[in-house]
């Protein structure tokens, strides 16, 4: 489990996250959600060790994650920012590879073959394993890098809004495999969500940020409201409940804001 | 095929260094074991030591600052040492040459530009930012500063000792003593030594900052140990041969190509033979073509030049 006490980050006068403390339940899927600006990605860079707290605790099972070393973090939390351009010409398998890196230091075993393995057959991508990053599509990147977090066999996974540009089939896709992470495998996944009703339809979790502060979090019924969501935008919504799930409609806005 | 391709084209560059090296040291020699080939020996070692240097600190700057058209020139060491030259001529004139000798100049060179490197990293990396952008930012303006420092010097010297500050701003092979090679020997090997071991954690640096940390790289610490290394090396061989400028962004694009290998481990012996083979084309050239009336490291850019776009015609652009 993690969980977050009283967690600055400030550039020069500018606040960015301010006074957050929040819990993480383990083996559960946490959404951030929030506007632009909230300060999550601030929030989930800081779990990750990518960017350094101003003031303020992180824990990991109770453990401040600054005396872990770097090496072994790498080995407990996973992180998936964007997928970045950068010069290598790789294969798909060849990316996944770098999950292993943790524990093989680059000499990868017969051990570290069967895990890259499965994780390339957890999310369907056989048939892509020779192909080249830069010539696949941005969904299939975005899935092979999730490959890759798999592969890495931490307990936890931060992920950045990996939903970003992707078309509905795959952000589904990416959302399941997240979800079955949780359900089958017991991991703990965070992530950082713009699209409403995948957060509320997929997560267990919500901690909900505005300005920097955490604004609500818990479960998703208790966040998932009229009220909270229109406070948390400053948009009109309408929640449909139906036994698929939720409906957040908020496409056109229609009646006063208070 | 291509397999097969990339395999022969992997053995080919050793094939044509070691060929190349032989050429150089026996031809038109007479097999005069006591003057000519040891002469040749020594200035084959430095091209060496020179190949290795380049082809090292170019691949590694790359991939510490993600880039495929950097050198470590952009630093500003080079023009480091060439300030000190203009300096020392425009003091003693050339009169500094017998003055210092060569021995004192090369330590003393190799001093400054360690000392130059070690307080703009001090400088930058403990600053906070840790910004590898403002890193080269910093880096090319004290180069440009400094240059200007250089040519004004150089408008003030006479004639006679301008030539001879021309000819510390070419690379050349022309005057290697042993102990500036044996000393440039020792400091390559060590670096070699202390760089091996993290040709792994660079193939993961060369996917980017936050995937680097994110596999469990102790980012700062490894990016801070290779740009020393780096600048250890860039230090030996301005000192040794003299300014390379370009020649790393060559060396380094075409052994990505012929290494067709993304693994430090498979590109950079690649790089050192392909700098070895470049210099050894080129001094073979100024000795038995052109008859020492050019310089090696303008037949280098030529060389590597027309290398590179056959390159880039043949594989398409997927270098």
């Amino acid at each position: 489990m993690i969980s977050v006490n009283k967690l600055f980050k400030t550039y020069g006068k500018k606040t960015v996250v301010s006074d957050v403390g929040a819990h993480f339940p383990a083996h559960k899927l946490t959404s951030l959600i929030g506007p632009n600006g909230a300060g999550k990605t601030s929030l989930l860079m800081m779990i990750a060790r990518l960017l350094e707290p101003t003031h303020g605790d992180i824990f990991l099972n109770g453990n401040s994650i600054f005396n872990i070393r770097p090496a072994d973090y790498a080995k407990k939390v996973a992180t998936l920012r964007q997928a970045p351009g950068f010069n290598l010409r790789l294969t798909v398998s060849e990316l996944v590879a770098f999950g292993r890196f943790p524990y093989s230091r680059g000499v990868l075993t017969t051990e570290d073959y069967r895990v890259i393995d499965e994780a390339i057959e957890f999310l369907s991508l056989g048939t892509l394993r020779d192909a080249y990053l830069d010539e696949i599509s941005g969904g299939q990147r975005q899935m092979a890098f999730l490959a890759m977090t798999i592969a890495q066999q931490t307990d936890c996974l931060l992920l950045d809004e990996p939903l970003n540009n992707l078309d509905i089939k795959h952000a589904v896709q990416i959302m399941s495999a997240l979800r079955r992470l949780c359900d089958e495998q017991g991991r703990t996944v965070i992530l950082v969500v713009h699209d409403l009703n995948f957060a509320a339809n997929y997560s267990d979790h919500i901690v909900a940020m505005k300005e920097g502060r955490v604004h609500y979090s818990g479960s998703v019924e208790n966040v998932v409201k009229k009220n909270c969501l229109q406070d948390l935008y400053e948009l009109n919504f309408r929640i449909a409940r139906s036994e698929q799930g939720y409906l957040c409609n908020y496409f056109k806005p229609s009646g006063e804001l208070k | 095929m291509r397999l097969i391709g990339s395999a022969v084209a992997k053995y080919m560059i050793w094939v044509a260094a070691i060929a190349l090296a032989l050429t150089f040291l026996f031809l038109h020699s007479g097999l005069d074991f006591d003057y000519i080939i040891p002469k040749r020996f020594s200035r084959l070692i430095a091209m060496i030591i020179g190949g290795v240097c380049i082809a090292w600190s170019a691949i590694i700057f790359q991939t510490l600052t993600g880039n495929r058209i950097l050198t470590p020139a952009i630093m500003g060491y080079e023009a480091v040492y060439l300030l000190f030259q203009s300096l020392l001529i425009l003091l003693m004139g050339t009169k500094s040459l017998t003055v210092l000798g060569e021995n004192s100049n090369f330590v003393l060179s190799i001093i400054l530009m360690l000392s130059y490197s070690w307080s703009v990293h001090r400088w930058l990396f403990f600053d906070g930012r840790n910004n590898v952008y403002f890193l080269l930012l910093t880096g090319l303006v004290l180069t440009v500063v400094i240059s200007t420092f250089t040519q004004f010097i150089q408008f003030r010297v006479s004639p006679g000792e301008f030539s001879v500050l021309l000819g510390y701003s070419q690379a050349s092979f022309a005057t290697v003593g042993a102990v500036q090679l044996l000393i440039s020997a020792a400091a390559v090997i060590m670096v070699c030594l202390l760089g091996y071991r993290s040709f792994p954690e660079l193939d993961v640096i060369s996917l980017g900052r936050e995937h680097a940390i994110s596999l469990g790289i102790d980012y700062q610490h490894t990016v801070r140990l290779h740009f020393a290394l780096i600048a250890i090396l860039v230090a030996v061989s301005t000192s040794l041969l003299g300014p390379t400028a370009f020649m790393g962004v060559f060396v380094a694009n075409m052994a990505y190509a012929l290494a067709r290998n993304y693994r430090h481990r498979a590109v950079l012996p690649t790089g050192c033979a392909i700098a070895v083979v470049i210099f050894i084309l080129a001094q073979l050239a100024v000795e038995h073509i052109f008859n020492y009336r050019t310089t090696v490291g303008i037949l280098v850019n030529l060389v590597c030049g027309v290398w590179f776009l056959i390159l880039m015609v043949r594989t398409r652009g997927t270098v």
